[in-house]
């Protein structure tokens, strides 16, 4: 009976060892072509074979431009905006050329996961990417990514009821349609409080200058948006509701993104419009709304045992040719220069849309971690104002008390 | 007609009355809890896209988002997730069941030196949250090599399974109740301990046995935290409460809410099924007990 369990032990131990051999890889010897072996992450999008699998296709071109190496691609899923949970999680175990949303800029580099650009491929980077774009995955001074899209939420119109002279303003649309926007979402509120010269940060990146969401300008915004909901013709977006309302009619005009795109244009056909973010009536004077712009890139990382090869991986799929295609396929707005001034790019209303609205009508959204507590203040002012608790009597008193909570960690 | 008799009426009129309100109550109470099931079943057979509905009952009604799940697989492939999760859930149910039956035979039966503070342990432990662990099991799974490719699902059965013997109190109470002279009659007869488990105690034991095997199904089968942590960016190993949580994604959802409901159905079934088929177990092995 004992020996019997003694040898079940011995047979389930040496069972556990194996287990620990199998997972160490084989070893791989080459001569002239080094056999390398890559991971790539990306959205699933990108991968599938119904949208034209973008990152298969460019990855076998990336091979075929480069002979000295034999790749073996290993594809992951994981997109932009929680890539970087997953890489910081276990940045050794993680992909060597990823994507990522540039607000998780800093998870990425806390976790020291992302490889520096620099020499040639900064050159090359630079050359034929905006300043504010290379700003937006700039951490103390170095490159952390190539950025492939720009990231921000712009206007969707009916142009069947509006015209392009309405979509300036927000006022002259609330007299001729309905408009919705995402009223408690912090994402978008803030549009109308850094419109009226509300600062975060300083510049973006002065963590110390704190937000300045409080001051006599702020309350003039929050009396406003008490009166914008009052507004017959302003609807609140929630839960999908402005999406389900243009879909079945009262609704003309909402606001988001490119992801949003395929839906509008099944929804609007020939009708659809798209603008940058307009300007709003405030005590008289015209205000600009400022949406908070991000961007997508192509990220490195920095345990990648191919260094050399990943970087340039990372380059290629950055590259013109790689965003056209990326346009092409899953109509991912480019953001490379040369390819800008393309004429059916030029000639696409989303595209202008997006790019009017990064270049013209938002501000860089900071990725300071301080940031992190600016999100749900700003998302209760909103549902407080829709409830009704914050009214025109006590809006100094919430709006101060929504910039003390944005400045405040909650801890301290 | 006299009082007395009025009274009984009365009485009689009363009860009713009470039944009544008691009823209608029950019946609004059980509304309430059927609600949102309801909802979510209506929802998966919606025919009108996007997340958001004005009406509570769809306007018309389509098996598409069905279809879609099944057919539509190149972002997110729901019947391998299916199939993923079924594996493992059955695996880990397998396992799990085994384990929790045995430690808990041990300590209804055996006695040895740490029994007590085996339990005591196992008490403390158990007061703590699984996924507070979380991290070490994810990097103790990657020293072991069981975080890439299709060692995944056996890195997901080992965390489901190998805790579950932790869990052996419920098991264990009913054990003790099952008279220690059935033992050693059995003994007498030239049983061993292992017999003795398997002939006498467990056939004794099918609604606990049948509970067992629910919870160590159902665990696995609705677990999100662990299958996150450890598939990371393999998504030909997800878990469909990692493809349902996706499909919730502001890049999917306007796309995928009303499949995402019809998933949430398609979930339901083998836990339904499961619990129907051992419904009956349940109800012999209450009916056929021991006297004691």
């Amino acid at each position: 009976m004992r020996r019997k369990l003694m040898r079940t032990a011995a047979a389930v131990t040496a069972l556990a060892f194996l287990l620990v051999l199998t997972g160490c890889s084989g070893v791989s010897g080459d001569s002239e072509t080094e056999s390398i072996r890559l991971m790539v992450w990306s959205p699933s999008e990108d991968q599938s074979e119904d949208s034209g699998a973008w990152l298969q296709t460019c990855c076998e071109n990336f091979a075929a431009l480069h002979p000295e190496w034999d790749i073996t691609f290993v594809y992951g899923v994981a997109d932009e905006a929680t890539a970087a949970d997953s890489v910081a999680q276990d940045p050794e175990a993680s992909a060597d050329v990823f994507m990522y949303a540039n607000d998780t800029i800093t998870t990425l580099t806390d976790a020291q996961a992302l490889a520096k650009f620099g020499g040639i491929y900064e050159e090359e980077i630079r050359a034929t990417t905006s300043d504010t774009l290379l700003d937006s995955v700039t951490v103390d001074g170095y490159l952390y990514g190539v950025p492939y899209t720009t990231n921000t939420w712009f206007l969707y119109y009916d142009a069947s009821v509006f015209t392009e002279e309405d979509v300036q303003s927000l006022d002259a649309m609330l007299e001729k349609g309905v408009v919705s926007f995402p009223f408690t979402n912090s994402w978008y509120l803030p549009a109308f409080y850094i419109g009226n010269g509300c600062t975060l940060f300083g510049d973006g990146t002065q963590e110390e200058l704190g937000v300045d969401f409080g001051g006599e300008n702020a309350v003039e915004v929050t009396n406003y948006l008490i009166d914008l909901l009052a507004n017959s013709n302003f609807v609140v977006d929630a839960d999908g509701s402005g999406m389900a309302g243009l879909r079945d009619g009262s609704i003309s005009a909402i606001f988001s993104g490119s992801w949003d795109y395929g839906s509008v244009k099944e929804i609007l056909g020939d009708n659809l419009g798209a603008a940058a973010l307009p300007t709003f009536e405030l005590n008289g004077e015209t205000k600009q709304m400022y949406a908070y712009a991000g961007s997508k890139a192509i990220g490195v990382n920095a345990h990648s045992e191919y260094m050399v090869a990943a970087v340039e991986l990372a380059v290629y799929l950055g590259s013109a040719e790689c965003q056209l295609l990326h346009y092409q396929l899953r109509s991912v707005i480019p953001c490379n220069t040369d390819l800008l001034e393309q004429e059916d790019i030029q000639n696409d209303p989303v595209v202008i849309a997006q790019n009017n609205t990064f270049d013209y009508t938002s501000i860089l959204q900071p990725f300071v971690s301080a940031m992190g507590n600016c999100w749900t203040p700003v998302e209760n002012m909103g549902k407080s104002i829709r409830n009704g608790t914050t009214t025109h009597d006590n809006a100094e008193e919430q709006t101060v008390a929504m910039n003390e909570a944005m400045n405040s960690n909650g801890i301290s | 007609m006299s009082s007395k008799e009025k009274k009984i009426e009365s009485a009689k009129a009363r009860r009713t009355r009470t039944n009544v309100i008691v009823h209608i109550i029950l019946a609004v109470l059980a509304a309430i809890w059927v609600f949102p099931v309801f909802w979510v079943i209506m929802t998966s057979f919606r025919a009108e896209k996007g997340s958001y509905v004005s009406t509570f009952f769809p306007k018309s009604l389509t098996l598409d988002n069905y279809i879609k799940l099944f057919t539509d697989t190149t972002v997110l492939n729901f019947p391998k997730m299916f199939l993923n999760t079924l594996i493992i859930a059955v695996c880990s149910c397998l396992l799990a069941t085994f384990f929790v039956l045995s430690a808990s035979f041990c300590l209804s039966r055996l006695k040895f030196r740490l029994r007590k503070p085996y339990m005591n342990m196992a008490m403390i432990l158990g007061l703590f949250p699984g996924f507070m662990s979380m991290v070490a099991v994810y990097f103790i799974l990657k020293a072991v090599g069981l975080t890439e490719g299709s060692l995944i699902r056996l890195a997901l059965i080992l965390c489901y399974s190998g805790g579950s013997a932790l869990g052996f109190q419920i098991s264990k109470g009913f054990f003790d109740t099952i008279p220690h002279e059935i033992d050693e009659a059995a003994m007498l007869d030239g049983c061993t301990k292992w017999q003795i488990f398997t002939k006498m105690v467990l056939p004794l034991s099918k609604p606990i046995v049948v509970y067992t095997a629910l919870t160590s199904f159902i665990s696995p089968w609705v677990d999100f935290i662990f299958a996150k942590v450890i598939c990371r960016a393999n998504s030909d190993q997800y878990t469909v409460a990692i493809g349902l949580w996706k499909m919730l994604e502001k890049e999917y959802i306007d796309n995928w809410y009303t499949c995402f409901a019809a998933g949430a159905v398609i979930i339901s079934i083998p836990i339904a099924a499961l619990f129907l088929k051992m419904q009956k177990y349940y109800v012999n092995g209450m009916t056929g007990a021991v006297k004691g």
